[in-house]
């Protein structure tokens, strides 16, 4: 390769790498995405019906969605879920990944309970969701036949909206704490030792190196799973629908099972149900983006150090080739 | 340890893996038969293979169970000269994940090559294709070339699935079923006896009927002798549902509850507040287990159809087995069934007819719904939907200790009735089960349920209250 | 010192009790799930939990294998598509990550704003485009729909740069560069090795996530040869009332073994932890 050129078009390959993955987003996701946006505008209805109208009032559809009791609901439901499952979940992760990381605890077996915690995201949905609706059967079943024998009555849990929320939020938490605390592991054991043993050395103990150097250090990957787990969260799908069928009295329902029953079942509302996942959208993405606000520091002042020390590298290659023969 | 893990699951893998081809080399291999059960299952013939040789055709066929695909390879097993010319795509996708309905609409949206020649839909949502959101997919039997309305007297079909596959647009048949499945109920033999002293089928019909006050005194008398009359208010919901003279939906597109459905929130709490049920869900595990008469209390009977009999107490009666009979219930009602539908747009209408005629319309002792009432297919005995082939078919099973089914169940089909029924029943049921459920629970009031299930409604469905 | 010591006891109780309580907590499906495979129908209907294993493994076995699908072709076929759907996003999500931190583009910043983006689009709704989409096109009863969309897979792009910022050094890339190396020679034999544990968690996600995945697979593929084995154990639960639920848990405990496996060969990344090239402080 001519060494004059390569020295300074580097960016170029910046784009010629994205290519793939742009080409196919456009094909698969973008278009897609546009194509449901749109219909948000549209009064756009009925099973194989592809004919539909801009509305009048563009609006129209969204005031409809935000008017929606029903949705409001949901909505509530999901972010109850998702934030009552999210805290304990992020705080066993992080208690499991300073036991798993300290220098000192010395448990046995840690690669084996890593292993294992990971376990129940593996399992289908439909599987968790069957499973679970089993455990807490009424009058008969696993749970209720516990409290009989400590000599309470069976208590339908399944038809107590709390107690049902409850075990969707169990369910949420037991099947992604596993994913949670690998993710946070690996970002753990990406920290350098020599901190901790310069802590070692001023005799800070376990807790305080965890507070003083594990954290401030995962914050990137705290980013990670915060806004990977408030995305998920927020578009819980399948065992909300398949635990109670979003029942009792839609106590389960999240905002992606009321859309999907908009949109996939009755009367085929594809207009409102995409206007109300736009509006979900929005909602994710203004979170997220507080996320992002709150931990930015960290995140764009490594960015800038980056780039900068980039350039200087840059330079010096660019010198470098210059004085090549 | 991990080793040891990984070992285990590769050994049972394997295991899992050589069984596989086993079963693939063998031809069927029938179930051992477990002595107190019925034949659960029949098996199936080998997979064709889907790959058209020659000149042969593809017919597209779409299910949620694989009933029909035995029922294909009788009809061209008895028609070779067709099977030398089709060659079945059998699509089966089940219904409990909720994926069935959208796939089929995608492909029937979509067309092409690809599209549905044939497919089947349960009652639950069969209005849907019949005569609501999807009904323009259907091609009529007139147009297949059946000249229905003969064809449909003169095997004496039960009138309410012909109303079912009636669509109202044109008012032609685009649907019609193999089974029939009028309700009756299905009660214990030995509690009978003990209760009332007798186990015979009409002197029990006397006792829960007609009318729902009997039901209610019957119960009683049950209650005070420790026995519960129904498993859970599901069961009740049934003939409740099918009785009642309209359905969700009035003329003018308003929720409307029927006064007769309002009631079922006090019989519903009736049966709490006295102990007279065991409170469960249906096709739960405490369900099931009343069955075997091993819930809270022993359960005295079910509300449904003769494949409640066939394919649910069958193989979960356990010790029970042989200690059931059916009775006229106190009101009539139907639970279930499978409805044909062609493809307006098939190009194959001559194999699609002749497939459809020998399902639904043909009454010899060849069709299809002579094999079928008479467990020549299946292994089974059910009810079907020709009345000249239930006159000429024998309902004796000995589940119900040799009593003819059919005596009960063939009447009950002329009390089904399809005018009461809307294309969104499956969804609103599941909202109203659920609000009922939320008031015997003691979750809401009778008026917070009712408010809380019209604002559901409207909400999900855009079904507005008056 | 003697407290010290108790203290470490109780702590090391502690923890053990709790990690072997939830331990017990993910496996506890699993032996449910293998245990109900050798059970027949009525004994999971009546008491869907037990702890007992019956004698209905073979009958079950039957079940699974004599419908009119075949089990090896699903495991084969989910196989295909999951490898495939893994292999690529690994691979072409690193790539995109080392576009993200390795070059200084114009672009870069609005790009990897507009990968946060469409990660937050709900997939549940953008479906409805992408089915009337592949169904234009002509897409159905094919694997590719499946497949290709993975080469764009922004969460997984998201973890490796922000995996990649820490891990990759710019003087390792600076001294491949004065070797001579070209740019994608130096991806694939020095980052991707710096990134391998970080991709073998990706990896392990991706195929859970494709092997998994139920819904847009059930509706485009339709043809008994095509179905993902997922797809085939879905069947048998048919509806309500035909269903073969000690041949369903076995079909479960089949298409979660693929999975388990292919989780414990990646998972010595897991274990061992992941050597990054130091997060600094």
């Amino acid at each position: 390769m001519n060494p004059k050129k390569k020295s300074f078009s580097y960016a170029k390959y910046g784009y010629l790498f994205s290519i793939p993955f742009i080409i196919v987003f456009l094909i698969f996701t973008f278009y897609p995405t546009i194509y449901t946006a749109v219909l948000g505008f549209t009064d756009s209805q009925g099973l194989g019906n592809i004919n539909f109208n801009f509305l009048e009032n563009p609006l129209d559809n969204f005031r409809v969605v935000l008017a929606n009791q029903s949705f409001l609901n949901a909505l509530w439901n999901t972010i109850l879920i998702w934030v009552l499952n999210f805290i304990p979940q992020l705080g066993l992760a992080l208690l499991l990944t300073a036991w798993f990381t300290s220098r000192r605890s010395k448990l046995r077996g840690v690669g084996l309970f890593k292993v294992v915690f990971y376990m129940p995201n593996i399992i289908t949905a439909a599987s968790v969701a069957i499973l679970f609706s089993a455990l807490f059967g009424h009058p008969i079943g696993p749970i209720n036949s516990l409290l009989q024998m400590l000599g309470h009555d069976p208590y339908n849990f399944l038809n107590n909206p709390w107690a049902s929320r409850l075990i969707l939020i169990f369910i949420q938490f037991w099947m992604w704490y596993g994913y949670t605390m690998i993710i946070l592991v690996a970002g753990a054991l990406g920290i350098s030792p020599d901190l901790y043993e310069a802590a070692e050395i001023d005799g800070a103990t376990g807790v305080q190196s965890f507070f003083r150097i594990t954290l401030p250090n995962l914050k990137m990957v705290m980013l990670f799973v915060l806004v990977t787990s408030l995305i998920g969260g927020l578009n819980v799908f399948d065992v909300p629908r398949l635990f109670n069928w979003g029942g009792p009295n839609a106590a389960t329902t999240t905002v992606a099972v009321f859309i999907f029953n908009w949109a996939f079942t009755n009367r085929y509302m594809y207009g409102l149900a995409a206007a109300a996942s736009m509006v979900l959208f929005v909602i994710v993405a203004v979170i997220s983006a507080g996320i992002f606000f709150l931990l930015r520091d960290q995140d764009a002042a490594r960015e800038r150090k980056e780039q900068k020390r980039l350039r200087k590298l840059h330079k010096t290659n660019q010198n470098r080739e210059v004085q090549k023969p | 340890m991990k080793k040891i893990l990984c070992l285990c699951l590769a050994v049972l893998l394997l295991v899992g893996l050589v069984a596989c081809g086993n079963g693939g080399d063998t031809d069927t291999t029938p179930a051992p038969d477990t002595g107190e059960t019925t034949t659960e299952t029949t098996p199936e013939p080998e997979p064709e293979p889907v790959e058209p040789t020659g000149d042969q055709q593809v017919l597209n066929v779409w299910s949620f169970t694989d009933e029909f695909y035995t029922m294909l390879n009788r009809f061209f097993e008895l028609n070779p000269e067709l099977a030398e010319r089709y060659v079945v795509n059998y699509t089966e996708i089940s219904t409990t994940d909720g994926a069935y309905q959208p796939a089929l609409d995608m492909a029937l949206a979509g067309g092409g090559a690809d599209a549905p020649d044939i497919w089947l839909a349960e009652s639950a949502f069969v209005l849907k294709y019949s005569q609501g959101e999807a009904s323009h997919f259907a091609a009529t039997y007139a147009d297949l070339g059946i000249d229905v309305a003969s064809a449909i007297a003169a095997a004496d079909i039960a009138g309410y699935t012909v109303d079912i596959g009636t669509r109202p647009s044109d008012n032609q048949v685009v649907a019609l079923g193999f089974q029939a499945t009028g309700g009756a109920f299905i009660y214990r033999r030995s509690i009978a006896e003990s209760v009332f002293g007798t186990d015979d089928p009409v002197a029990v019909a006397s006792e829960i009927g007609p009318g729902w006050d009997r039901f209610w005194e019957a119960a009683e008398t049950l209650g005070d002798a420790g026995y519960a009359i129904v498993s859970g208010d599901g069961d009740l919901w049934h003939p409740v549902r099918g009785a009642s003279p309209r359905g969700w939906i009035d003329e003018d597109g308003y929720l409307y509850i029927d006064p007769s459905r309002e009631a079922f929130l006090d019989m519903s709490m009736r049966l709490m507040e006295n102990g007279w049920h065991n409170d469960t869900e249906d096709w739960s595990d405490s369900w099931f287990a009343d069955f075997r008469g091993e819930g809270a209390r022993e359960v005295f009977g079910f509300f449904g159809p003769a494949w409640l009999v066939n394919y649910v107490l069958g193989p979960n009666a356990g010790p029970t087995y042989g200690d059931w009979g059916v009775a006229v219930p106190p009101e009539g009602f139907f639970w279930g069934g499978t409805w044909v539908f062609a493809n307006r747009d098939t190009p194959h209408t001559d194999v699609v007819r002749q497939i459809i005629e020998w399902v639904t319309l043909d009454a010899t002792t060849t069709g299809l719904q002579y094999e079928w009432a008479n467990g020549i297919l299946l292994g089974t005995k059910d009810v079907v939907a020709s009345g000249v082939v239930m006159d000429i078919s024998d309902g004796r099973v000995d589940i119900l200790d040799g009593q003819d089914m059919f005596d009960v169940f063939i009447p009950a089909n002329d009390y089904a009735r399809a005018d009461n029924m809307t294309e969104f029943d499956e969804s609103i049921n599941l909202i109203w089960r659920d609000r009922v459920r939320q008031f015997t629970g003691g979750h809401m009031t009778r008026d917070e349920a009712l408010e809380s299930f019209r604002q559901a409604v409207a909400d999900e469905l855009f079904i507005f209250s008056r | 010192m003697n407290k010290a010591l108790l203290g470490r006891a109780t702590f090391k109780t502690v923890a053990y009790f709790i990690c072997i309580a939830l331990v017990a907590l993910s496996l506890f499906p699993f032996i449910i799930m293998i245990i109900n495979a050798t059970r027949s129908t009525p004994e999971i209907q009546q008491n869907a939990i037990s702890l007992i294993p019956s004698t209905n493994f073979a009958t079950n076995m039957d079940v699974l294998t004599g419908r009119m699908f075949d089990p090896l072709r699903g495991i084969f076929n989910s196989l295909v598509i999951s490898t495939s759907a893994t292999l690529l996003t690994v691979y072409f999500s690193t790539l995109t990550a080392f576009a993200l931190v390795a070059y200084n583009w114009r672009m870069r910043q609005p790009f990897f704003t507009l990968i946060m983006v469409v990660m937050m689009i709900p997939a549940q709704v953008s479906s409805i485009g992408f089915f009337q989409f592949m169904f234009r096109i002509g897409w159905t009863n094919n694997f590719l729909p499946l497949i290709i969309p993975a080469v764009a897979a922004p969460m997984a792009v998201f973890f490796l740069r922000q995996y990649m910022l820490g891990a990759l050094s710019m003087e390792l890339l600076e001294a491949a560069r004065i070797d001579g190396s070209s740019e994608i020679r130096i991806f694939n034999q020095i980052v991707i090795p710096i990134m391998k544990p970080a991709m073998a968690t990706q990896a392990i996600f991706a195929f859970v996530a494709s092997w998994n995945n139920l819904f847009i697979p059930s509706i485009l593929l339709t043809r008994s040869d095509m179905m993902t084995l997922p797809i085939m154990v879905s069947l048998l639960r048919g509806d309500a009332y035909r269903v073969e639920l000690g041949a369903v848990y076995l079909g479960l405990a089949l298409a979660v073994l693929p999975l388990l496996i292919t989780y414990f060969i990646f998972s010595k990344y897991i274990v061992a932890g992941v050597a990054l090239g130091g997060v600094k402080g």
